[in-house]
């Protein structure tokens, strides 16, 4: 008989994990918003909960790429009741055109929203040529 | 002349099939756990909860706002966070736009009511914004606290 009650116990600690795992979304893509303007293109990505020192910006090739960790904001102890953003970190490339100068890159954090500049090269930034009149 | 009472290339048909394909993703699980993984689709923050032994936490994920905007209010149990962004100020007052490639982010305002655990006090609210997260905290009240009761030994 004790042998059957074990069993039983083994089969339900197992079942446990695999539905906590059914959740399982730890890195999200952030929306964003891209714009070109006369100097350049500029990118806006929501990610809160990451603050300054948990992001990381790097260019590779042709290559952008976003990433940032979420921040410990949550008490060791808390008990989660209910539960709609489960996500760990935001990450999301994009390709860039060949106008840019990835030497320039800027980039800020301000309340969760990441705000990139990346300037386009003076080959490409439309000029005024003057006309002398003489 | 033979036509057949439906055929899916028929455009009302495909209009039915892209509405079955958004109404999929909207009841998939993951519908709010990924703001922006759909796009402009959720201009509703995420919000968790989460207890302690003596306080209710809650964070809501609602990044770019100005924190002067956000209005807490608590009614009985219910909690109501209004609050709102205008995304065209995030653009520098001296940067030309001559247009855009994507527009994902929510710009407007927002309002979310919470229907708060029972035995709080609600009279001992502290809320915070940083990083983009406003964390609100809620004392719970003396008698739901969990305690630890003593065995005593005779």
């Amino acid at each position: 008989m004790a042998d059957v009650k074990e069993k039983e116990m083994a089969v339900k600690t197992e079942t446990r994990p695999a539905q906590e795992q059914k959740r399982q979304p730890v890195v999200m893509t952030p929306p964003v918003d891209i714009y070109e303007t006369e100097e350049g293109i500029l990118l806006l990505a929501d990610m809160p909960g990451v603050p300054k020192e948990n992001l990381d910006v790097h260019v590779d090739k042709n290559r952008l790429t976003i990433r940032g960790e979420i921040g410990d904001i949550i008490p060791k102890d808390i008990t989660p009741l209910y539960v709609e953003f489960n996500g760990k970190a935001f990450e999301r490339a994009f390709t860039l055109g060949p106008d840019v100068d990835v030497s320039k890159i800027e980039a800020r954090m301000n309340a969760g929203v990441l705000n990139i500049f990346l300037p386009k090269s003076e080959e490409v930034k439309p000029r005024k040529i003057e006309v002398a009149v003489e | 002349m033979y036509r057949p009472w439906f055929s899916l290339s028929d455009p009302i048909w495909q209009n039915f099939d892209r509405l079955n394909r958004e109404m999929e993703e909207i009841f998939n699980e993951n519908y709010f756990a990924t703001p922006g993984a759909s796009g402009t689709r959720t201009p509703i923050p995420a919000v968790n909860i989460g207890e302690t032994p003596d306080k209710v936490f809650i964070y809501v994920f609602a990044p770019g706002l100005d924190p002067k905007g956000i209005e807490l209010t608590v009614e009985k149990n219910m909690l109501t966070i209004s609050a709102g962004r205008d995304t065209s100020t995030d653009i520098g007052e001296d940067q030309k736009v001559k247009g855009y490639y994507r527009k994902e982010r929510f710009s407007g305002k927002f309002r979310r009511v919470i229907a708060l655990p029972d035995g709080l006090d609600t009279s001992q609210i502290e809320a915070k914004y940083s990083n983009g997260i406003l964390s609100i905290s809620i004392k719970k009240k003396e008698e739901e606290k969990t305690r630890k009761i003593e065995v005593a030994v005779s």
